[in-house]
């Protein structure tokens, strides 16, 4: 049995977004190969392609260097997310014209949940809607923004309606077209399929989605996925929403692949310590306190390693993030390519309602780390820093914030 | 990788504000060197934050070359800051 009832969920995708972007503010490089790379080395992997660039084979994660092999003339351009961002807020602001009920998924994706509220259509047929917004991303940011416009009865057919037709397309999955419209992907076109639930699938014979739509309740919960995920899958597949929810703020964190071969200790402390300043902003920046700091380092001979430390009580300065981090990492292998720094175990600040033995100590460092924030945030992100971190400014810049999108203001 | 340039350099723009995408349009700069660059067209234009400063950036082209031009909307003054070549 399959979700009969209108489809009222709405997926929008900007289509292959930053090389878009990019193509859109420089007019010159419209239906060029255009790549875009987080860093500006010929060893840098490629983030973004454009359509002209995917259509002769280059694809995202190969190396620059590579791609260039098989597109002579690509053309490499380093990230610059501001731009990224507003055109993100550009396209929050025009879909939420439309419904107060917009949830973006990540910079370059969001989707509009109609049935919260009919009312907000006002009689309207989705896909007129859909294609007013393909001509208003025109109008309002620029005539090389494409979006695909996905319609369907829940959030993950929605998405894959999205991925049909590309760049540029239209599409909505009912109840009537769901075999048909599934008949013509893989297992690894639908979201949620890598490597580890495709080999899941396949253990049990199933090797397409059709027969993942066909597979009964019970295999998918007891023999595939063994959990509730059977279930949600079952339901997924048929038009049903089991993914209609929304994830408290757990944790926050920053990464960076070194930009130097077998950097000395002291150089990757540094930037450590960098990666703890911007890590500490953002969890204040969300009103928080952490609770746990783990730092990650993967090394040249691809090992990972990992060290991690929950304190008895919260923190919140740069310096409570470094001490901790510094002190785990001491533990870290050599030969490091890149490293990463998360804090874990958050709450909201003020929650610690606990007199401390040293309480004069923590009113102070509370004071000073917000009148630091303070003046960063009226003069510029980092104008008041460690002195130790005055070296990594112009190294450990601002990359492109995949995933969340909970520090896009 | 892509030729580009980046510059620090201030110019004199002739702009014409009206309702349009971007609503403020440069039309016109003069380089230091007196060099005359006619825009044909404003690919986007995107505000930054330099603190509580908003620095509008405008990327236009020539249709010879591609430029970046920031708008100090607090000090009111125009920087040529990158200029780029990918033919």
């Amino acid at each position: 049995m399959y979700n009969a009832s209108r489809p009222l969920i709405m997926h929008i995708d900007l289509n292959s977004c930053f090389a878009t972007v990019e193509q859109q503010a420089r007019p010159r490089l419209r239906g060029r190969p255009v790549a875009i790379v987080n860093r500006r080395t010929d060893t840098t992997m490629i983030v973004t392609a454009s359509y002209e660039a995917k259509a002769v084979g280059v694809k995202l994660g190969m190396r620059l260097r590579d791609a260039k092999k098989l597109c002579p003339e690509l053309i490499g351009l380093e990230s610059d997310p501001p731009k990224y961002k507003y055109v993100y807020h550009q396209l929050m602001r025009i879909m939420s014209d439309y419904s107060a009920h917009v949830r973006m998924k990540s910079i370059d994706e969001g989707v509009i949940d109609f049935s919260e509220s009919t009312a907000a259509l006002q009689g309207r047929d989705l896909k007129e809607i859909g294609y007013e917004i393909k001509h208003r991303l025109w109008d309002e940011i620029g005539v090389a923004m494409n979006c695909n416009v996905g319609i369907a009865t829940n959030r993950f057919l929605a998405k894959t309606a999205a991925s049909l037709h590309k760049p540029n397309g239209l599409d909505v999955i009912t109840h009537e077209n769901l075999r048909e419209t599934l008949s013509t992907l893989a297992l690894e076109d639908l979201t949620g399929i890598a490597k580890a639930n495709h080999a899941r699938l396949e253990a049990v014979g199933i090797t397409t989605p059709l027969e993942f739509l066909d597979a009964d309740e019970t295999t998918l919960k007891k023999q595939v996925f063994k959990s509730i995920e059977g279930t949600n899958w079952y339901q997924r597949l048929r038009g049903f929403e089991p993914d209609k929810r929304d994830f408290a703020l757990k944790s926050a964190g920053r990464q960076f692949v070194m930009d130097g071969y077998r950097l000395p200790y002291d150089t990757v402390l540094k930037r450590l310590h960098h990666l703890c300043e911007e890590t500490g902003y953002k969890v204040r920046s969300k009103g928080m306190v952490a609770r746990g700091v783990m730092v990650y380092a993967r090394t040249y001979d691809h090992g990972g390693w990992h060290a991690k430390y929950m304190a008895p009580l919260p923190f919140f300065s740069n310096e409570a993030i470094y001490e901790h981090a510094k002190r785990l990492f001491d533990g870290a292998p050599d030969g490091i390519k890149m490293i990463a720094v998360t804090c874990y175990g958050l709450e909201p600040a003020g929650r610690d309602s606990q007199l401390h033995l040293f309480g004069d100590e923590l009113a102070r460092e509370r004071a000073v780390t917000s009148a630091v924030d303070e003046i960063n945030g009226r003069y510029g992100k980092r104008v008041i820093h460690s002195a130790d971190t005055l070296s990594t400014n112009e190294r450990v810049k601002e990359k492109i914030p995949f995933g969340s999108t909970r520090y896009m203001d | 990788m892509n030729d580009e340039i980046f510059l620090n350099e201030q110019v004199e723009v002739v702009a014409v504000f009206r309702s349009s995408r971007t609503m403020c349009e440069p039309v016109r700069f003069r380089r230091k060197n007196g060099r005359e660059v006619e825009i044909t067209e404003i690919g986007l234009r995107h505000p930054t934050k330099q603190g509580t400063r908003t620095v509008h950036v405008f990327d236009v082209t020539d249709g010879g070359a591609d430029y970046r031009l920031e708008f100090d909307s607090e000090r009111l003054t125009w920087r040529l800051v990158m200029e780029a070549d990918h033919v």
